[in-house]
Formats: C-alpha cells, structure tokens, sequence
C-alpha cells in the first residue's frame, strides 16, 4: 500500500447531503452525542440509558459478545433508532434527519462479503460515488483514479468473488472512503484476517482523515487511538485512555474466571 | 453457474450491451417456436461456436452449464416417459443453449453497463411505483450473490461430510434457505448503509 493520503480526492469533492442540510444542533458540529439512550430489540434491553459523548478522532470500543456494541454503532448511520433519547452525530439527529447519515457516516461490516455488491472492483467503487448522484462516466473515472492513487489500477476488472478475504476488505474500505465519510464506523472488520493483512489495513485507515470508530477483539490495533470504551450489558463499564481500559477488561476477565 | 465477467477483448465484448440484450431476448422467443431436432441443434453449435471464437479463456465457460446436467438429463427422462424421445432432446437443446447464450452477455458484459443499459427500460415500471434503479440494482445483486450462494452450499457440504453425512443432501436446502435469508439482511444492512438501492443523488 502506498503512503498517500486520500485527500487529493477532495479537491473534487461536491457537496454531499449533510453539507447541503442545517446540522440540528450548532453547538457540537465535531461531536457525536448519545443522551439517554434506551435500545431493545425483541424481549432484551440492549442499551440501557446510555449516555456518551466524543470529538476525538480514534476511538475504539470494546466489551463482551452480546454487549451491545454492534447495536451502538447501527444508532450511528440510522440502520437502528432508539427507542428513547437521542443519537447526534455532528450535529445531525439520526431521527430528524436520517437522509444525511449514509453520506456523513461510512460503515464496514465484520464480513466483506456482505456488502460487496458489484462482480468487479472498479464497479463496487463507482457504485459509491452513483449512490452520491455522479453519473456512471464520471463514477468509473474517479474508481479508476482512487485505485491508481494506491497502485492498484491491475485491480479494476477483477472479480471480487476472486479476491482473498483481506483484498475484499480493502475493496469494501475503499468503496467507503471514496464516497468521503466524516465519520467510518468499522464493526469487527480484521476478525478473519491475519496480522499483515490487518496491518495494512489499519495504515490504510489511518491515511485517511475522517473520525474512526472500531470494534475489534484485537486490542494492538487500539495502542494509537485516542480513546477506548468499555461496553457491558448495554452500559458503559470504562472509558478512558486505551491501555487503562484494556488493563481493566483483562482484570475483570480474569476475576470473572476465578 | 452463471459465469462473471470476463476480462479480455473480443468481438463480443465491443459489442454495445444494448445489442447484446436485444439479441438474447429475440433468440430465446425464437427458440420457443423451434420443434425441429436439426434447427435446435445448429443452433446450439451456434452457441459454441461463438463460445469458441472467444479464445481459451472464453470456451472453458463452457463448463458453466455442467451444474445443469442433473436436470437436463432429468427433463430427457421426463419426456421420454411422456412424450418422446425426439422432444426431449428439443427441450433439453432449448434449455442449454437459452443457457449458454444469456451466459454469453454476463460473461462479455460489465454489470455497470448492464444496469445501465436496463434502467431505462424499466422506467414505465415507474408508473407502478417501482424504481428502475432498484430493479437493475436487483438483477446485478442476482448475478453477484449467485456465487456466494453457491460457497454456502459448498461450506454446509463440507461440514455435512465432515459429520459422516450420508447422501440424503437434500437436507441441505433448509440451512441454505436459512442462510441465504441472513445474508439477504445483512446485504440490505450494507446497501441501506450506502443510501439504498434508490441512492441519495444529493451532490450538486
């Protein structure tokens, strides 16, 4: 992978739905605000109350399976809606205005196979950018010119069904990257890869200047992140710097087990 | 199996998708009208021989159609039993060459252009209520999601092997089901995520 930031790609940027739309609230446009927010899906409270608030640009967010976790992300690009409080995300209310959210928020799925659409990879990129109002030409052209910018212009025609697990990945974070998110949400996205290919993703990551919320299992990928969230039974157990909660998981996984 | 595209240049491939698509629809409605053994035949050499003109990387898609033996050989049988021998083998050479020709478009052509191509003609749909974009969208997520089907039901044979299965393989269908229902939701989580299949078109 190439050391190049993706930021030559706003030079062409167009204003996007949640640039063309009044934020709700003015006050926090970097911030992302969760207040009193209750979640239950089927017979089970999820999230119980939660109230969270950040700016930073790299936070992760880790707990147990069945914690709560991958419904908190959901709240953020509108795929769920709370049932009492509010989700704010730079300022936009994921209720009043869900029509911002899939252009502002950028989302990653644990399995790349969900969410690769298209047989070919420059199809799969230009997708984004159609979804974002450009005409397919245009489209193809700036897939074409986002793959060449990492060196990967051999990779335009080539079926995705054919790629290896971490390729399909780095299509997937591409085709979340080109249609400019403020804010990519990634949910377990390196559970099925091994060490170089997650590395090389998370250089990928971070090439990239939008706000970064991960889940993952494998805590080295937090030792540069700004800030760690502890999510247990819906509820927030530690907050903090990432060393000082991965600290105090292990303990409580470790007494647990005692 | 339906067969991806396939990456080269070649006569087909230049070919405007429009052509392409008009020329599958008119051959199958042709196909329809043929009773005659002979005609079903040439046309189905027909097939291949554009198959052919293809170069290697073009005729090993001949072996697309295999997955279809089981119920071609299956047709033959049926009709053998309640009609004749002779129209079977037309059925059966209607089957595998509607098969080989429509698999000869996706082959040669990108999807992209395929949707495209398709979208406007699905515009009086609209009057209807349905979105030509999310019809197209749905026959390229078709085409895209018959592989990864097909690696589901090869992981439930494995596991189904591995656990000594026997040859009672139709117990398969209900995980498979099941399975291509969770990964329809996810599908439509990612595409939801994207904007939907309708976009966001919010770009000046």
């Amino acid at each position: 992978m190439q050391g190049r930031s993706v930021a030559w790609f706003r030079k062409t940027q167009h204003t996007k739905a949640w640039q063309q739309t009044p934020p709700t609230s003015t006050q926090q446009s970097d911030h992302i605000t969760l207040s009193s927010v209750h979640l239950r899906r089927g017979q089970h409270d999820v999230l119980k109350g939660l109230n969270l608030h950040w700016h930073e640009k790299k936070v992760g967010l880790i707990g147990n399976n069945g914690s709560g976790k991958s419904s908190l992300i959901r709240l953020l690009n509108g795929l769920l809606l709370p049932d009492q409080g509010q989700v704010e995300v730079f300022g936009y209310n994921t209720q009043q205005q869900p029509e911002v959210l899939p252009s502002l928020v950028g989302f990653i799925f644990q399995n790349p196979d969900h969410q690769l659409i298209f047989p070919t990879v420059a199809e799969e990129l230009a997708f984004g950018c159609q979804q974002l109002g450009d005409s397919p030409h245009t489209a193809r052209e700036k897939a074409l010119n986002l793959l060449s910018q990492y060196s990967m212009q051999d990779w335009a025609n080539r079926p995705v069904s054919e790629l290896s697990e971490g390729q399909k990945q780095k299509v997937c974070i591409l085709a979340i990257l080109i249609m400019e998110p403020k804010l990519l949400v990634l949910d377990e996205p390196f559970s099925a890869l091994d060490l170089p290919t997650r590395l090389q993703l998370m250089a990928l990551l971070e090439q990239s200047d939008c706000h970064l919320l991960l889940i993952s299992h494998d805590f080295s990928v937090y030792e540069q992140f700004d800030r760690l969230i502890w999510l247990d039974a819906g509820q927030i157990r530690a907050d903090g710097q990432p060393a000082d909660v991965i600290e105090a998981y292990r303990n409580a996984v470790t007494q647990e087990r005692a | 199996m339906i067969s991806l595209y396939l990456e080269q240049q070649s006569w087909l491939h230049r070919l405007p998708t429009s052509a392409k698509l008009i020329a599958l629809a008119l051959s199958s409605v042709a196909l329809l009208t043929v009773a005659s053994p002979w005609i079903m035949l040439a046309a189905l050499l027909g097939a291949i021989l554009i198959y052919l003109s293809l170069a290697p990387q073009g005729w090993r898609h001949l072996s697309a159609a295999r997955p279809l033996i089981p119920f071609l050989l299956a047709i033959l049988v049926i009709h053998y039993f309640t009609d004749t021998l002779v129209e079977g083998c037309v059925s059966l050479g209607r089957l595998l060459t509607l098969f080989l020709i429509a698999n000869l478009v996706t082959l040669t052509t990108r999807m992209n252009d395929m949707i495209n191509t398709l979208q406007p003609c699905f515009k009086p749909l609209q009057l209807f209520g349905i979105q030509p974009r999310s019809l197209a969208l749905a026959i390229a997520l078709m085409i895209r999601f018959a592989p990864v089907l097909a690696k589901v039901l090869e992981s439930l044979d494995e596991a189904w092997r591995a656990r000594g299965g026997g040859k009672q393989k139709w117990r398969l269908l209900v995980p498979l089901i099941i399975q291509g229902i969770t990964l329809s939701e996810h599908v439509a989580d990612a595409l939801a995520a994207r904007g939907g299949s309708a976009g966001l078109n919010k770009r000046i």
